[in-house]
């Protein structure tokens, strides 16, 4: 292979490039909606004090120092930046580059790395070994909890971050993966055949949601493929700066997912959602072009594609509830979906609608970042409760799995009794049985 | 470098959490959003109060580290760049709105209150602030009087500083003044207050301002007509006026611009027209519907290929939030941007198009031109790359040639932009040594010891 240029202070693998650096203009259009700005009124906190960093490491000016490292992991990577850009600046996809670097110019002490690779490489990419045992217990080892608690004082976790991570536990399923059949027929008149994506929090912590989501496709006359072979989608990687196995998960995926003969691939997780999306990026340069851009083509999230196919209401149960909505970052401004998850809503018969203030405001979940920051991201929910309570709504619904573990534990701990439910749930509640 | 002690007075002054002096916080602090400059602070401070930016200005002076003021860094001439190193005193933890005063029909706020958020403010109560510069969603208002922005809608209601009625502000010997008062007529001795505005931070920091407010217009109807040649376009503008006319926003953009911000926005701007007119009217309904019929009976007259009149307020806000998106969006399609600010008697607009378009050809540049065409104030931004040495000689050729033109028909090196860093030359071709002498005695009269924001408007002594 030939010898990569080196940019700066970068070293040659994973680096950001230079002209996604340049592209920033600085006009501050970005700092009025960055939740990490917005917190601590630090410039370097900021998606244009970000991107000055990297361009300062990449001009050779600065190190790639212990600074840009905590700037790179305490960027949410909530992409709500990357909404505001008009120069089309990605500070958070730069900021996951910078991740990568993270790895390779400050590598962790051997045991440490040793740890962090079992759950990053060996665990997350193999669902059997993942469910083996799904002992609430052992489920801690299996997301690598036990490797926090470990590690808590290295990652800087906040000081109650694990009575945080007790407390998010939502009850637990028998994973989905396991005992979902291969093929759950469409009812009714058949309308097409889906792929489905089951990420692996959906499947370990919300089995029953994704049970909703396949049973409402069902009931909107899909027959629904849910291929047992398919991995994680490599999100937790990349937000953690390994990009290579990322990309051997998503080649895996991308073959997988590719040979069957579907109409679209859906996903009921945002963050899997953006990731598969992103596949596209990230194989380019191994990957044939065409085969990228059909698997892309085909990835809808549910409410995409149940707008784009066209919701049958008929038949529905009313719901007469007010409903409230909070939009997951990695739906709003990593795939561009704001409108078809209000108009699922908005077609469920009884349903009141409520739109909140600053619905796609980060709520502090964003990955580890809750464990990590977890002051920053308490007030970060703060901000985010207080905008749910305003509408008075009686059903918070999102469609997320760290939104909703975020979310439910933040509104058990302000004592609001208000359910936070998946859009699937949603629609579930309406859709009949039979 | 920057002596320890020094750090500590101001921590024990103003408090831990307002004093910044990591390396990687002043790298940050170095710039704004002018291209290509940048110069690292020794520290930066974030007042709360007069009292504390009194104190940050005490400790400097005695210390004799230069003084440069900033809100967001929003600016486009340097402004806020501390050239000489020194302080940064950052404003925009001074973000209270204080007083809205009903009767008087004035606000009264801190410095570092973001611009769209004083206005919100004030409609809330049902009042309006017009002053709108593109960056109003995080610029701050002492940022905006000390550059005196414009906007979109200053042809019909003025520019920043139309509405100052009062400034509180500290000097550089650390004494307090207020100038001006919430009095509507006010003529008791030098009016210090018109002096501050477009000062740039040379002559005192501004703590509170007081705007005037007016009531809002009732309503408004918002216009596109687009043109097949950019002189009809600029024939359209002086036409409106010539009918006695006076929109509350009349923009233009080029084929250039359109295709940046339609790459950015995708409302369905047309691709292919040579230039658009972003026409809006406000005020009575019977008076925004009159004018709006005139409006449109100048624009078939001089033969507007279409005209697209907006259907409600959204779509209306839609056009006027992509004309704000221009200079970003163009950033979008090149590496750099290098934009000027060259404003014109209105009646030269025409002539000031074919002059750009002369000179974008002579020096081989892709230049989009968008901006204020009612008030004359065009922005031609060059779409280049800092990295190549030839191409920004010729970029800079061009805006030579191009504000010796302006200054030639009368017009100005900078309309809303201001001076800072970027543009002293200029300044001095159109003020000339008497002009620039002046500006010293004055300086020098607020700042003897030039320790507030040096370097900026025009070259120091021994700089020229």
């Amino acid at each position: 292979m030939a010898e990569l240029e080196k940019l700066g202070n970068f070293t040659a693998d994973d680096a950001p490039k230079y002209e996604d650096i340049l592209q920033c203009m600085r006009c501050g259009f970005c700092l009025p909606t960055c939740p990490t700005f917005s917190l601590t009124g630090r410039e370097r906190s900021s998606p244009r004090g970000r991107v000055a960093l990297a361009r300062a490491v990449g001009e050779g000016k600065m190190e790639f120092n212990q600074a840009m490292k905590e700037e790179a992991f305490f960027c949410l990577d909530c992409r709500a930046c990357t909404t505001a850009c008009p120069s089309g600046v990605q500070a958070g996809s730069l900021m996951e580059m910078c991740r990568a670097q993270v790895s390779q110019q400050q590598p962790l002490p051997k045991w440490q790395a040793g740890f962090r690779d079992f759950v990053l490489k060996k665990m997350l990419p193999n669902p059997d070994l993942l469910e083996t045992s799904m002992l609430p217990a052992r489920l801690y080892q299996q997301l690598g909890i036990q490797w926090l608690v470990r590690h808590s004082k290295l990652l800087k976790l906040g000081p109650k971050w694990i009575d945080k991570a007790e407390g998010m536990m939502p009850e637990l399923h028998q994973p989905l993966r396991q005992n979902i059949p291969q093929l759950s027929p469409a009812k009714g008149e058949k309308r097409g055949t889906v792929a489905f994506f089951l990420g692996c929090v959906m499947t370990l912590m919300y089995a029953e949601v994704s049970r909703q989501t396949v049973r409402v496709l069902n009931h909107q006359g899909f027959d629904v493929i849910t291929p047992k072979a398919q991995k994680c989608c490599g999100a937790p990687h990349m937000t953690e700066g390994d990009r290579e196995t990322t990309r051997q998960l998503a080649q895996h995926n991308l073959d997988l997912f590719l040979d069957l003969d579907v109409d679209a691939i859906v996903t009921d997780c945002a963050g899997c959602g953006a990731a598969l999306k992103e596949y596209e990026e990230l194989l380019a340069e191994r990957e044939d072009h065409q085969r990228l851009q059909l698997f892309h083509s085909k990835i809808k999230d549910i409410s995409e594609f149940l707008i784009e196919v066209g919701i049958h209401t008929e038949g529905l149960i009313p719901v007469n509830k007010v409903v409230t909505y909070h939009e997951p970052c990695h739906l709003c401004h990593a795939q561009g979906i704001t409108k078809q998850p209000r108009d699922v809503i908005k077609s469920i018969p009884g349903v009141e609608f409520r739109e909140m203030k600053e619905a796609n405001w980060c709520c502090g979940s964003a990955a580890t970042f809750s464990l990590k920051f977890t002051e920053a991201s308490q007030k970060i929910l703060d901000r985010k409760l207080d905008n749910v309570k305003d509408t008075e709504a009686e059903v918070l619904v999102t469609s997320n799995p760290g939104c909703h573990l975020q979310l439910a534990w933040g509104m058990r701990e302000a004592e609001m009794s208000q359910p936070v439910l998946h859009l699937s749930e949603l629609l579930g509640e309406a859709t009949p049985e039979s | 470098m920057i002596s320890k002690t020094v750090i500590e007075q101001l921590i024990d002054k103003l408090g831990k959490e307002n004093v910044v002096c990591e390396p990687e916080d002043l790298l940050v602090l170095g710039y704004d959003a002018t291209p290509g400059l940048h110069h690292a602070p020794d520290v930066v401070v974030y007042p709360t109060s007069t009292e504390a930016v009194q104190e940050a200005i005490r400790i400097a002076r005695e210390e004799g580290l230069p003084i440069t003021p900033r809100g967001s860094g929003s600016g486009l001439s340097g402004g806020s760049i501390p050239a000489k190193g020194g302080m940064v005193l950052c404003l925009n933890r001074m973000n209270k709105i204080l007083e809205i005063d009903e009767e008087n029909l004035t606000v009264t706020a801190q410095a570092g209150v973001i611009t769209l958020d004083l206005a919100n403010a004030v409609l809330a109560k049902g009042l309006y602030y017009p002053p709108d510069p593109a960056s109003q969603k995080i610029s701050t208002i002492g940022g905006n009087v000390m550059e005196d922005a414009g906007g979109l809608r200053c042809l019909k209601y003025g520019v920043t500083g139309d509405y100052v009625m009062a400034l509180k502000c500290v000097l550089p010997d650390g004494s307090v003044i207020t100038t001006g008062g919430k009095s509507v007529k006010d003529v008791a001795g030098y009016s210090f207050k018109d002096l501050l505005i477009s000062s740039e931070g040379t002559l005192a920091i501004i703590t509170e301002v007081t705007f005037r407010l007016i009531p809002p217009p009732q309503t408004n109807q918002t216009m596109l007509a687009y043109f097949d040649d950019i002189e009809t376009a600029g024939k359209a503008v002086s036409e409106i006026i010539a009918a006695k006319i006076i929109p509350s926003t009349m923009e233009i953009m080029d084929k250039t611009t359109i295709n940046c911000v339609e790459d950015y926005v995708k409302i369905g701007l047309p691709r292919e027209t040579a230039a658009l007119l972003l026409i809006e009217v406000d005020g009575h309904p019977a008076v925004v519907e009159e004018e709006s019929a005139g409006v449109q009976k100048v624009l078939k007259q001089v033969k507007a290929t279409e005209i697209h009149i907006a259907a409600n307020k959204e779509e209306a806000l839609g056009l006027a939030t992509a004309r704000r998106m221009a200079l970003s969006a163009m950033a979008r399609v090149s590496p750099s941007t290098l934009m000027e600010d060259a404003t014109v008697p209105r009646s030269y607009m025409a002539q000031t198009f074919a002059e750009i378009e002369r000179l974008a050809t002579k020096y081989d540049l892709i230049v989009g031109t968008f901006g204020h065409a009612g008030d004359g104030n065009l922005h031609p931004t060059v779409l280049c790359d800092e990295r190549d040495a030839d191409q920004m000689k010729r970029a800079h050729a061009f805006f030579d040639d191009l504000y010796t033109k302006v200054l030639e028909w009368g017009g100005t090196v900078s309309g809303e932009h201001g001076i800072g860093i970027a543009k002293r030359e200029y300044l001095a071709r159109q003020v000339g040594p008497g002009g620039v002498a002046v500006m010293k005695r004055i300086k020098k009269a607020f700042d003897p010891d030039g320790i507030l924001n040096p370097g900026k408007i025009f070259f120091d002594d021994q700089e020229s």
